[in-house]
Formats: structure tokens, sequence, C-alpha cells
């Protein structure tokens, strides 16, 4: 890991206050980030173009695709949960196991379809990346 | 109870706030949280920020309440609270974090160029933050009540001057240290009760208690559901964390847009284990005191249980910790939203000064105070669950088109808002009257967000497609920032 420049000035000391209010955008907050090499300003060609375009499609078919998933399934969940009388009469520390299931059982689905989400919009965007490189 | 345990506890975190919040800005390194170091902030410490800030009354409180009052519905809130961090991830969060844009009406103003835009947005964001306020002060209203017998509006007026003067003297500025440790404060002020009570009632002579079958019916349980109120619930809590004013500064403060992904993938598994405690206690609040579930009351179960369950001086402390834990959760909460709409209401309407931030403190404290006063609470989650209703209407229309397509202009996004903020904005206030009128449309008027939010999405398309020529210059230069991968750094 290397160390950032506001590292090595915090430990030589503090550094001065200054008044922060929001910055705006375009402001020294908006331009602090480094920018990707071709998305200053508009796409230099149609190429690139044609390349921005297709990764934001792609990404946001990942993300309807995955929205979808989570929301069938939660309801095959709730559905198998409420179709299954015997769940209501089978108690687990007194409380029954179809109120136990509903409590905590999203949770565990919620939390795989982020983790599966976060590695394949990564792999889009490597993709993409490998493209634009390859130039 | 005993009101000594009330005083104390809420006298030691009011103090402890007020301590943080003007000390802690001098420890802190002020510029840099916002500007550079905030770009090196880890993203375990940003999500427990964002845990600390999103934890509100309704989710300390609230949930055990619902929970008790109307048995597997309740369970419904917890799960909307954390899938909507899904949503965020799924739509917002990278593209967000790369837009540079500091706060909503910020991102308005930048996508599509237009003052307009940018002052309806800025319009509902403070609206929707004071009614975000209300039920914290609510909640510390009926905390005060319940612990120290003290008249109801003392508490309210009591967190209200709180965070007016913390805010407004410079403290609690969005220290990412001080919202991440309120995280984990409320997460230990519910874990250690919960965890306490189930060795005492595990161990030793359980007391007084429902029958299982009669304290969890099937008519109450998971089996039994109204299918759309459950849809339009979950339309609203998913789609309305996208739109909170004090959730998105947080990504500003992430390096790029791939750890704002992991940040919000944190901030979900955070979410997950914390739901847990209340719904642990609104399930023993259904076994144990059964008597607690009355509107209005049924919120004050988390405070009731452990003196109730343990007797003697560790259930005094266990109370302690509870209060302690709720005050937290109002002034974090309530901190938080006063210092993004001091920011929004300061920089739209007078001039971004100090001043005006401090005057912008005062009156976005004040005002939720007065709504908190003139109203009566019938359930801290369920009127949050209505304010997420109408920023899933509004707000969040307008980000995700926003982000996602290219044809989206100033016209489309504002006539979309003011559709989004009239109908869900109507139903909820008009909503008792019309109901009692025409009962039959009782459920579409208490949770709109099923059709008001497709609506709102349907109109911004319309007029956005009539006015193609509308279409900001530089779309394409802004889309491309928002999706295009940061240059990857090794």
């Amino acid at each position: 890991m290397t160390e950032s420049p506001s590292e090595r000035a915090d430990a030589a000391g503090p550094p001065p206050r200054v008044r922060v209010t929001a910055p705006r955008p375009g402001g020294a907050g908006a331009s602090a980030r480094p920018l990707p090499p071709n998305a200053r300003g508009a796409p230099t060609s149609d190429i690139a173009g044609v390349y921005v375009r297709s990764l934001i499609r792609s990404q946001l078919r990942l993300a309807i695709v995955f929205a979808a998933g989570f929301a069938a399934a939660t309801t095959l969940f709730v559905l198998a949960i409420a179709l299954v009388p015997s769940l209501d009469s089978s108690f687990v520390f007194g409380v029954p196991v179809s109120w136990l299931l509903l409590g905590a059982g999203v949770y565990p689905l919620a939390l795989t379809v982020a983790g599966l989400y976060v590695r394949a919009a990564a792999r889009n965007e490597a993709r993409y990346r490998s493209l634009t490189e390859a130039e | 109870m005993n009101p000594v345990i009330g005083y104390t506890a809420i006298a030691a975190v009011a103090l402890a706030s007020a301590l943080i919040g003007f000390y802690g800005l001098r420890v802190s390194r002020t510029t840099s949280d916002f500007y550079v170091a905030s770009r090196t902030v880890r993203p375990w410490w940003n999500a427990s920020a964002i845990g600390g800030e999103y934890l509100s009354a309704a989710s300390f409180l609230g949930i055990a309440g619902l929970i008790l009052l109307q048995g597997a519905g309740g369970l419904w809130f917890p799960i909307g609270y954390t899938a909507g961090y899904l949503m965020l991830l799924l739509f917002v969060a990278a593209p967000l974090r790369r837009s540079g844009a500091y706060t909503i009406p910020d991102f308005t103003e930048a996508r599509l160029e237009s003052t307009w835009a940018r002052r309806v947005t800025s319009t509902l964001v403070i609206v929707i933050g004071w009614f975000y306020i209300v039920p914290q002060l609510q909640g510390a209203a009926l905390t005060v009540r319940i612990t120290t017998g003290l008249p109801s509006w003392v508490g309210s007026v009591a967190v209200a001057v709180l965070v007016a003067v913390i805010v407004a003297a410079g403290g609690m500025r969005s220290i990412t240290f001080v919202q991440a440790f309120q995280f984990w404060l409320k997460l230990t002020a519910l874990a250690v009760p919960v965890v306490a009570l189930l060795l005492i009632l595990g161990g030793g002579e359980p007391p007084a208690q429902l029958a299982p079958a009669e304290a969890f019916p099937p008519a109450a349980g998971p089996g039994d559901l109204d299918v759309y109120r459950t849809v339009s619930l979950m339309v609203a809590l998913l789609l309305g964390t996208l739109g909170l004013p004090h959730v998105l500064v947080r990504f500003y403060t992430n390096p790029d847009g791939v750890a704002a992904r992991r940040t919000t993938v944190i901030v979900l598994a955070l979410l997950s284990v914390f739901y847990l405690f209340p719904t642990v206690f609104g399930l023993l609040g259904r076994a144990f005191a059964p008597d607690l579930a009355t509107a209005g009351e049924a919120d004050a179960l988390i405070l009731l249980l452990p003196g109730r369950l343990v007797p003697g001086i560790w259930g005094e402390l266990l109370t302690a910790l509870v209060i302690a834990g709720a005050f937290g959760a109002f002034l974090s909460t309530s901190s938080g939203l006063v210092v993004s709409l001091a920011g929004v209401i300061s920089q739209d309407l007078l001039g971004g000064s100090v001043r005006g931030f401090r005057i912008a403190a005062v009156v976005s404290s004040l005002v939720p105070l007065v709504v908190a006063l003139s109203t009566e609470s019938t359930g801290l989650a369920g009127s949050v669950g209505l304010v997420f209703a109408f920023t899933a209407s509004t707000l969040c229309p307008m980000l995700i088109l926003g982000i996602w397509w290219r044809g989206l202009t100033a016209r489309g996004a504002i006539a979309g808002m003011l559709t989004g903020a009239l109908l869900s904005g109507g139903a909820i206030l008009g909503g008792p009257l019309l109901s009692a009128a025409a009962p039959a449309l009782g459920p579409f008027l208490e949770q709109p967000a099923a059709w008001t939010v497709p609506l709102a999405v349907i109109v911004t398309v319309l007029v956005a497609k009539g006015d193609q020529r509308g279409i900001p210059r530089g779309t394409d230069a802004f889309l491309t920032r928002l999706h295009v991968p940061e240059r990857q750094v090794h």
C-alpha cells in the first residue's frame, strides 16, 4: 500500500484549519478525484462512445436482473413459508419456525445477491477496460 | 420505573454528544476529513458511519413495537430498511460516487444543467428531511415520558434544542469517526440486553408468559399476508433509501466507485446483524409483555422489557443502556439530517455563508419540533415508512433515470417529481379524510408507493420524450463520467 500525500502531511503535524462548505460540482471536491483517461469531456471518438454505451447497457441489464432475482427469490421464500402450515405449529424456543424464517431468512439472501452483483459489475468494468486499453 | 436511571442515562448521552460535537471538531482533521483523508476512509469505517446515521428511532424502538403490535407484518420493516441498500448498490452507489456530487441537488444540477430542477430537488430534500426528523422527536418524547415521568414535550424540545445548538455551533459535522462510533453504541445497547435476557430466560425460572400458540397466532403470522400493503411497503422502503439526504453525503467519502460498492455491501451486512436484535425484542415482547400492545405504547417495549424481566440493579443497568442507545439514535439521526438540510438551505437560499448555515440549522430543528408537538405519534416505524414512500415517489425516479437514461430532461424530471410529490403527499395527508368517505380506498391511501412511484416514472418519461430538444448538451460526457471505471491504481 502506498502512503498518500495527506497522510504524510498529517505525520508532520496537523494541517492548518480551513473553513469547509459543501463543494459545488466542478469545484475543488469534484475535480479532486482522478478522472478516467477518456472521461474528460465528450468521448473522443465514435468507437469510444459505442464502448461507453455498451458498458452502461450491460451494467443496467445486470442491475435489473439482480433486482428481479432478489424480488423473485423473496416472493418464493415467503410463499413457501405461507404454504407450509406446519411451520406455524412447530416451535423453536417458543417461537413458530415460520416467524423465525421470515425474521432472519431474507438478510442472507440480500447479502448473497449483493456479493454476486459486486463481482459481476467489476467483471463488466474489467471487460470495458480491456477493450479500451487494447486500442 | 426508577426516574433516576432515566435522568442519568439521558443526561450522560446528551453531555457526551455535546462534548464530542464541540471538541471532536478540534481533534478530527476537519478539512482533510472532508476532502483528502475522506477519500482514504476505509470502507468499514464508512459503512459503520452510514449505519450510525441511518439507524433512527424507527429502527431502534419502532420495529420491536410494530412486531408486538402487528405480529409478523412488522418483520417486513427491517427487511425493507436493509434491502433498500441492495437497491442502492444495484442502481446508484458507484455512479453516484463517480458523479462527484455532494448532495442530491448538486447531482440534479450537474446532470440536468437546470437551476429550476435544482430548486425543486432542494425543496423536496428539505421537506423529506423535516418529516424524517419528526419521528425522532416523537421517539424522544416517548422515551422521556416513560423513563422519567416528565411531560412528553420535554423530550422533543430537549432533542431539538440540543441538535440545533450542536450543529449551529459547528460541532457534529459529518465526522466519520463520531457517526461510526454511534453505530457500535446502538448495536451494543440492543445486543447486550438481548443476550442477557435470553440467558436469564434460558437459565432461571421463566416469568409469567403467554402460551406460544397465543403469543404467535397464525392469524398474525407470516402466512396471513396482506399482499397489496406488503408489496407497497416494500416498494417504498426499497426505493426510498436511494433518496435519503444524509446517506448520499457518505458515499462521497469513498475513494472510488468500486469502494462505494464495497461500502454498501458492508452496510448491508451491518444492518442485517443489527436488525436481528430489535426483532428478538419484539418476539420476546409478544410472549412476556402482551399488555403493552396498544398504539402509542408499543414503541416503549424496548425501554420497559429489561426492567420487567430482570429484577434489581442489573435490570436498572440494562434499562439505562437501552435508554442511552435510544437517545443516541435520536441525536445522531437528527443531527445528521440537520447538517445536510442546513447545507442545502444555506447554499440555495442564504448564499452559503457560515451565518446562513447557523440560521438554517436552527430553522431545520424548529420546524420539525412544531410538527412533532402538534401531532400525536401513532407508531414510529409507520411514520418513517410514509417518509420513505414520499422519497420513493419523488427523488428516486429522478435519480435512477438520471443515472441510466440519456433521454432525461429537466422538464421531465421536474414534472415527475411534482407528480410524485402531489400524489404521495396528497395520499398521506388527505388519506384519513378520504378513506373515511370511501373505505375501499383505505389501503391504497395508507400505503401509496405501489401506484405513486410508477405514475411518477411514467410522467417523467412521457414529458422527457416530448422534450427531446431539452436534453442537456453535456449528457454523454456526464454519463461517461458516471459509468466508466476509475483508472486502477495498484
